[in-house]
This record gives C-alpha cells, structure tokens and sequence, in this order.
C-alpha cells in the first residue's frame, strides 16, 4: 500500500468525521466544540452553536425536562449516562430521535470541567422500540384483562360466614403472574368450593392457562369429588392437555352447616386457621405434590379437615403473601401467623388489606392473592 | 408502620439543634443532599428522607390516589414531622417540594420556622398571561422520555462516583437507589408535579420563605421565581449565578451560602 492511500487519522479528523454526532460542552452545557457530523445531521451552522447554545435547548422539551431532572444528576452523581433515548431539535424545528452518551470530565482538582456528549441518530431503532413498548403494554393489558375476566367479582355470601378476597397483580412487574381463586355453590346454602391456585409462569400464557385449570376446578366439583379426588382428577387434566404442570392448587369445601372445612393443597401454601381462643396455626395436613409433579401418575392424594367453630378464621392464600427476597418461606409463614395474631379480630376486609400491606415485600414482585373465610362469632 | 420506616429517613447532626428537613424533587433522591446537609450539621437536626416511590421508601405503601395530588406528599412529610415531634423546622424543598412544602406549612403553621424553597414553580404549564415554561404536550414528551428510558437504566449505569473512586460501595449504593423508581409510579409523580397549580396556594403560606432562583432554569425559569417571590405573603428572592435545576448538586457552596445568610448563621 502506498502511502497516500491511508486515512488521514488526525484526531481532529477523528474528531470531525466520527460517526456520530459529538459535542463538548461546559458543566453548564454550553457548547465550546461540535463536529461536522453533528452539523450534519442537524442542519446547524457552527457559529449557532459554540458559545451560544447550551445542550438543553437543543432537546425536545420532554427530554429536556428529562435532562435536568435525572440526567444532569446523575451525570453530576456518576460520572457517566449512557444509551439515552432523546429526541434532539433540528434547526429546522423537526426532531432527530437518537441516543445519547455523556461522560463528565473532571478538572484537575475534580471539579467537573466539562460533558462529552455523543449522539447517534437511532429513527429506526426508536420507532421499533416504540413498537415493542407498545407490544409489551397491549400484552400485559390483555393478560389483565383475562385475568380479570376469569375472576369472580362477587364471591357467594354463605349465612353464618364472610367471605373476602384481596387480589393485588404485582405492583411494578411488567406482566401479570398466575394466580387466582375461585369461590362457587356446590350445594347452594350447604356447600361452598373454595380456590386458590399459582400457574407457573407470567403473562397472557399464565393467564390462558389459569383460565383453562378454574373451568376444569369448577368442572370436576360439580361432579361430586371431595378436594383430593379433585386434585387427582386435575393430575389426570394436566397431564392430558399439557397445561398447568407444577401449578400450585388449595381446593377447600366448606360446610356451611356444620361449619367444616375439608380440604387438600397440592404443592401449595398451607392455609392458616385461627379458632377462638387457640393461637393460629399452619394446616400442614392434606398436602401432597404440585400438579402433575409426581413420577407416579396414579398416587392417590391426601386430605384433611377442621372444624370451624364460631369466630374461626381461615386464610386462603398464594406465595406472593409470604416469600421474601431475603428470607426463607418458613420466616414469611411465621410472619403470616404474627399477623393473623394480631388482626384477627378485624373484619374480614379490614384484616385482608392488614395482612397484605403488612407483609408485602416490594422487592418481590408478584401476584398476593388472600382468601379469608371466617365463620361469624354469632353464628346460630 | 412508622412514617420515618416508609420514607427511609436518615438523620445527622445535633439532636438537641433547630430541625432541618431537606426534600428531594422529581426524579432522584435524599442522596441529592449529600453536599448540602454536613454544612448545617454542626448547627442543626439534619432529616434526610425519601418520597414515595423513590430511594429507599417503602413501595408497598404507594397508594395511587393517595399520590394524584401533590397534597399527598405534603401529608407525608407531615406525619414525619409529626413522628419525630419537629418544631420550628426549616423546610428545605428542591423543585417540586419547594411547592410540596409550602402545602405542607399552610396545612400545620405552627411546625414550621422557616422554608427554603430551591427552584420553586406552582404551575409548570403556561396558562393565559402566566408562563409556566411548558405545554401539555411537552409533559407527554417527559412521559415519554421516562418511558423509553426506563429500561436502560439500571443495568447501564456505572458505578463511578465522582471524587470517591477509593469507595466503590458507596457507588453501589448510588447506582442502587438513586435511579430506583418504578416506571409506573415515576410516570405518575410526573404527572402530578407538573400537572399541579397551586398559584392559589402561595398566598396561604405565612411561613417566611426563601426562594432560590437558579439562573438558565429551563424547569423553572426566572419569571417563575419572581412569581413565587411576589405571591408568597413574606418572602426573600436569591439569584443565584448557579446554573440549570440542580444547584444543590452543581453549586453545593453558593447554595449553602445563601441558605446560611438566610438562617443568619
């Protein structure tokens, strides 16, 4: 290669041709260097520019706005933002979408002397990201919505019991998790079916899903299964239509007469029961594997029963009410049972929202589902 | 749970000095302060906390309605002045809670002595013959900018803290809440800052207040300031020479200085 074929690779030709547009600009950001590139894409002439523009008013006034309540700080804070979506002002007044980097340049003494501030023009790759973002909300409304739909707005009131139900979608995540609850007349007066189950997964397909298991619950109990008879019947369903293995299920019958509850967990949380004057305990019985979880299809499973004496409560309830990040289940379940102890006089309502807000982990985002059913102190 | 627990408050300084209570504003932190406070330590009770939704307060308390009016934040700071039993307090509230502690001294008097009131705007939009600086359609700009912009933030961010390369944990920490906020509850808190109006309010305040006008404040610009100044009952107006939104940050000294002359230390 002959010499007058290279590149010339000044820094300033470095600087000038760069494939994105660059600015140096003070802590305040005004302008003291731009290069040719930026020029370019923006339609300004230099002497508009240097020592007369600062940075923020050549951003939109969204990102504007954006700038000088989080980017400015954090820039001042860390030292660097990166892969900012911006929109920047032309000189023609339209709006140029792209991305934008800043590093702080600290003077000698560390007081911060300068930004420099790449920009990459990103019109394509922004349109496709408002596309996803748009995707992504449809989705999870969707998924809401089913979820929604295939919630019973109004749970049967049974003489002698209330009924309540708190149902808290994850506050911060992005899609909807799997949970749901379900509460119907087997007998109607005699016989309630109580529900509460955690599909594994998030989004329209959990909620799919959900949808599928609570028809075939609803199915199967009107068949006159008795709750562990039900969660083999669900064994055999999973199995066969390949939806809901390791879903998590508690299916409870409630005698309203008798005031008795039978009822069988499959790899879920053991409800809690507080009877008057008994501190609350965990129902350990009854409990088998999750869903379509055990090697040995035909295994029949277990169930239990309690009375419900007036004044009882019994808590139904999913995962998202006890796990926390930092601690073991057993910790959460501890705190369950401290809770209960100390709400426990509350109406049903009133003790559901202490509960949740009690024990909520904001770190842990997920569905919090509570079924509490307590029988009435004056019940006849 | 305690108010002090829901909005992480920290405190520094004499327990027995005059109470200092600093707010951040839209988008960041109590870490906002970190240059300010140890100038008042020596003289005052310096309460450091964290509005709903940010730093280190506590989620599971956010209630949206709650949160739709900038009076809900104003209540918060009430229960903690409340909790720690605050007195005489001097108010120092950047951006949105210069105006989140004026609601605050209108609603209980007798707590306050003093607000200091950093970059203050009681309306964000323009409306008739007040320029505010923005236009509905610019607020859906920020919505937007806070919503495409979510995403990038929490993995990208380096942990360089300027002056402080020798403590990496500490930009951990930073990295780790000062950008903490959920999207959603974000979305909201803009909406709320810069949806208020509150012109009506500032004649309420009978606390003596500072306003610190910044200059070049593109969120709130010197008419803005002078606005406030003229509307508040009893009030001094600072120019500082401090540029942008953030002097507490950008000009730790001169807003320091300016808050001391004030205060008359």
């Amino acid at each position: 290669m002959k010499r007058g074929d290279r590149l010339v690779e000044s820094a300033d030709e470095l600087f000038e041709h760069a494939p994105c547009g660059y600015l140096a600009v003070t802590s305040d950001g005004v302008v003291t260097r731009v290069n040719e590139t930026f020029l370019a894409l923006t339609g300004y002439g230099q002497e508009e520019l240097v020592e007369r523009r600062r940075l923020q008013e050549l951003l939109a006034p969204g990102a504007r706005i954006f700038w000088e309540t989080h980017l400015a700080p954090l820039l001042m804070m860390q030292g660097q933002v990166n892969e900012i979506a911006v929109e920047v002002l032309r000189a023609d007044g339209s709006r140029l979408p792209a991305f934008m980097s800043c590093v702080l340049r600290p003077a000698p003494d560390g007081t911060p002397q300068g930004i420099f501030v790449v920009l990459f023009p990103a019109a394509d790759r922004r349109r496709y990201e408002d596309e996803l973002l748009a995707a992504r909300r449809r989705e999870r409304e969707t998924a809401r919505t089913l979820q929604r739909g295939m919630l019973v707005s109004e749970l049967p009131q049974p003489e002698g019991f209330d009924l309540h139900v708190t149902y808290r979608p994850a506050v911060s995540g992005l899609e909807v998790g799997g949970d749901w609850y379900d509460a119907f007349w087997l007998e109607p007066g005699e016989t309630l079916g109580l529900v509460v189950g955690d599909v594994v997964g998030r989004g329209v397909d959990a909620a799919v899903t959900m949808g599928q298991l609570r028809s075939a619950v609803r199915a199967f109990a009107w068949t006159g299964l008795g709750p562990s008879g039900l969660l083999e019947a669900m064994d055999g369903y999973v199995r066969r239509h390949g939806a809901g293995t390791m879903t998590t299920l508690v299916y409870a019958q409630l005698d309203v007469r008798r005031s008795t509850l039978r009822y069988a967990a499959a790899g879920h949380p053991p409800p809690v029961l507080a009877r008057p004057g008994e501190a609350p305990t965990l129902l350990w019985g009854g409990r088998s594997l999750p869903l379509d979880a055990h090697p040995d299809p035909g295994r029949p499973r277990d169930e239990a029963h309690a009375e419900l004496p007036p004044g009882s409560v019994v808590l139904l309830y999913t995962d998202g009410l006890v796990e926390r990040r930092s601690v073991s289940l057993d910790v959460g379940l501890d705190r369950l049972v401290d809770g209960l102890t100390r709400h426990r006089g509350a109406p049903p309502s009133q003790l559901a929202g202490d509960l949740v807000r009690g024990l909520h982990d904001p770190e842990h985002s997920d569905d919090i589902c509570l079924l509490v059913a307590s029988a009435r102190a004056n019940a006849s | 749970m305690s108010a002090c627990a829901r909005h992480n408050v920290v405190t520094h300084g004499r327990l027995e000095g005059r109470p200092m209570v600093l707010a951040h504003g839209f988008g960041c932190d109590q870490h906002m302060w970190r240059h300010v406070w140890p100038a008042f330590a020596d003289t005052h009770r310096i309460v450091l906390f964290d509005h709903m939704g940010y730093g280190g307060s506590d989620l599971s308390a956010y209630d949206p309605q709650r949160y739709d009016s900038l009076r809900g934040y104003a209540d918060d700071v009430l229960a903690i002045l409340e909790e720690l039993d605050l007195r005489d307090v001097v108010f120092v509230g950047h951006s949105v809670s210069a105006m989140i502690g004026a609601l605050a001294a209108i609603e209980a008097p007798d707590r306050f002595g003093r607000l200091v009131l950093i970059g203050p705007s009681p309306r964000y939009i323009d409306d008739d013959d007040y320029v505010g600086g923005f236009t509905r359609e610019d607020i859906d700009g920020l919505l937007a900018s806070l919503e495409s912009n979510y995403l990038g933030w929490s993995g990208t961010m380096a942990p360089v803290i300027m002056g402080n390369p020798d403590r990496p944990e500490l930009g951990e920490e930073l990295t780790n809440s000062f950008c903490r906020t959920d999207p959603e509850i974000a979305a909201r808190f803009a909406r709320t800052t810069f949806l208020s109006d509150n012109r009506a309010d500032l004649a309420r305040v009978t606390t003596p207040a500072l306003v610190l006008q910044c200059s070049q404040d593109v969120i709130a610009p010197d008419t803005v300031g002078r606005y406030v100044h003229e509307h508040l009952p009893e009030s001094e107006l600072v120019q500082l020479t401090a540029t942008g939104h953030c002097p507490n940050l950008s000009a730790p000294e001169e807003t320091v200085g300016a808050m001391r002359s004030y205060l008359g230390l």
